[in-house]
């Protein structure tokens, strides 16, 4: 079965996806309570591939190849266990006829166990935390440690999060069948806001490490488009999809050659991915059927407003500001607040801008918010204050942030002292948004 | 052209780092060992079975076959690269930014009598 002339690479994260389809068919026929073997005899299977596969070449169908060697494990291993008992003879012959079956990746079977596996690891029963943390594991193939380097979290505390989750699953009997149709829409929208929350950690936390946040936007998009492609799939499915694409779409242009963040207004917007943009419209477009306009619907909206103007200056900034004016009244958040004061200072000028964040600022939880600073510093600037300016972004250089914000804070503060000397007028506006 | 036997021996260490990798990390060790393979100088590779093999001697003036020296506790070849190398100085140069080096294992090199 090894091929002699292998040249071309792997396809990108074919184990990691793999291990979480291999993983999903195993839970399902051992029992979710039997999670931790499932688990191992996928880690197995790989670690095999990795001891055989650097001297022989790679298998024809690498993912067969794993998919074959984990089930043969499982059966030992199901052999040799004797919780089994008198199951093992049935589970055994479950898994024979599984091994035997493995064609395509993509056949509809595999899509059917992740999505089980996607549904009972957002079991609304489930912490949020905990929830994301095991579709990461379990659906996506990431190992604990890329899990807490996604999230800056303690490796252990991951694990813990990990143990008490399937621990749960066990104990209140979740399982992997398909909701009724009488709950669907409880449990598709809990599935929905696991994989909003995965998408937004690795999209705009600043913290992490940028590669792996990047895979994480990566894998929430992916599983989004599991759910997408399901008969369960909503218009409220497709908005999130629409979304999180359109925004990813932007991620090679935020920052530039040297690892400088590059905000909204100034990105070179031929680096935005065609092919995302296209998928974002197309999922959009879908999100259209039915009278449902739910938070993602006006936040995919705002991301294919920005998407379709040809530069930052041309975006048509007053349906922007509708959109956060109807976003907020779903989601009155303070940071959908401060986001809607960017698109005030466009609509309105910086003055009416910096009026309505006056607001924001009394805000417990914004008053430290670098962020917050930073949108005040440069409606300032705007406004020819650059001494004032200047104060703000010196106190969010004082928050919590990331290297490359801490970084563009300061050539903000840069420019703020070279113009209370010449006191030019003020630049373009900017928005808050990367 | 001289050519050496790389033999690649998986140490306690180096099967226990295996088994913490990530499936991402997996596949990207996977394909520096590839690539390895398929260096100019790489004439062969070959894996080694997983079982433990035999090892046969003379009992009495009798051949006799045992199991072979498989254990938990020590190093296991697993296999070797069959490489052309000018010395064995060469071949050690070559051999610095060997994959299984990064991850513990150990690489015995033996150049091929008259050569």
């Amino acid at each position: 079965m090894i091929a002699t002339a292998d040249t071309a690479p792997l396809i990108e994260h074919l184990f990691r996806h793999q291990a979480g389809r291999i993983t999903a068919r195993l839970v399902r026929l051992l029992g979710p309570a039997n999670f931790a073997l499932a688990e191992e005899a996928v880690q197995e299977a790989l670690v095999r591939a990795l001891q055989a596969w650097p001297y022989e070449g790679t298998p024809d169908n690498p993912g067969g190849w794993l998919f074959r060697v984990a089930h043969n494990i499982a059966i030992d291993a199901v052999r040799r266990d004797r919780t089994f008992a008198a199951k093992a003879d049935a589970v055994v012959a479950e898994l024979t006829r599984s091994a035997s079956q493995f064609s395509d990746p993509d056949a509809g079977e595999l899509k059917d166990d992740e999505l089980r596996m996607i549904f009972m690891c957002c079991h609304p029963a489930l912490a949020r935390d905990a929830s994301v943390a095991l579709s990461l594991k379990t659906v996506g193939g990431f190992s604990v440690r890329e899990i807490a380097r996604a999230f800056l979290a303690d490796e252990r505390a991951i694990a813990q999060r990990l143990v008490r989750a399937k621990r749960q699953i066990r104990d209140e009997e979740l399982t992997l069948e398909m909701p009724h149709r009488s709950d669907v829409g409880e449990r598709l929208d809990a599935v929905l806001d696991v994989i909003y929350f995965m998408f937004n950690e690795g999209y705009w936390t600043q913290s992490g490490e940028a590669l792996i946040r990047q895979d994480l936007c990566f894998e929430a998009l992916r599983l989004g488009r599991l759910v997408a492609s399901s008969p369960l799939a909503t218009p409220r499915t497709h908005a999130l999809v629409a979304l999180m694409a359109l925004q990813a779409a932007r991620l090679p242009a935020r920052v530039d050659e040297l690892g400088e963040l590059v905000l909204l207004d100034n990105q070179d917007r031929a680096r935005w991915d065609d092919r995302l943009i296209a998928l974002g419209f197309d999922h959009f477009d879908r999100s259209m059927a039915g009278d449902d306009v739910s938070e993602y619907h006006v936040q995919a909206a705002i991301a294919a407003t920005h998407t379709r103007a040809t530069d930052a200056a041309s975006a048509d900034w007053p349906t922007i500001l509708s959109l956060y004016d109807q976003l907020l009244l779903k989601n009155p958040s303070p940071v959908v607040a401060l986001n809607r004061t960017v698109a005030i200072a466009k609509v309105h000028g910086p003055a009416a801008a910096l009026t309505a964040l006056a607001p924001l600022e009394r805000d417990r939880h914004l008053r430290d918010y670098h962020l917050l600073l930073a949108v005040r510093g440069q409606l300032l600037l705007e406004l020819g204050r650059p001494t004032q300016a200047g104060d703000a972004f010196r106190a969010a250089l004082e928050c919590e942030c990331s290297e490359p914000e801490r970084r563009f804070l300061e050539r903000k503060l840069e420019s703020c002292s070279e113009r209370s000397i010449t006191n030019h007028q003020s630049s373009n506006p900017q928005s808050s948004a990367p | 052209m001289p050519q050496f036997l790389l033999l690649l021996y998986d140490t306690p260490a180096a099967v226990a780092q295996f088994k913490k990798m990530s499936p991402e990390e997996m596949q990207q060790a996977i394909e520096k060992y590839r690539a390895w393979t398929k260096k100019p100088f790489t004439v062969d590779s070959k894996r080694l079975g997983e079982d433990p093999g035999k090892v046969m001697r003379s009992h009495n003036g009798k051949p006799r076959a045992t199991d072979g020296p498989y254990s938990e506790t020590k190093e296991v070849l697993g296999g070797f690269y069959l490489i052309e190398a000018a010395s064995y100085d060469d071949a050690v140069a070559l051999t610095t930014d060997h994959p299984h080096l990064e991850h513990g294992g150990t690489i015995e090199i033996r150049k091929l009598y008259g050569q």
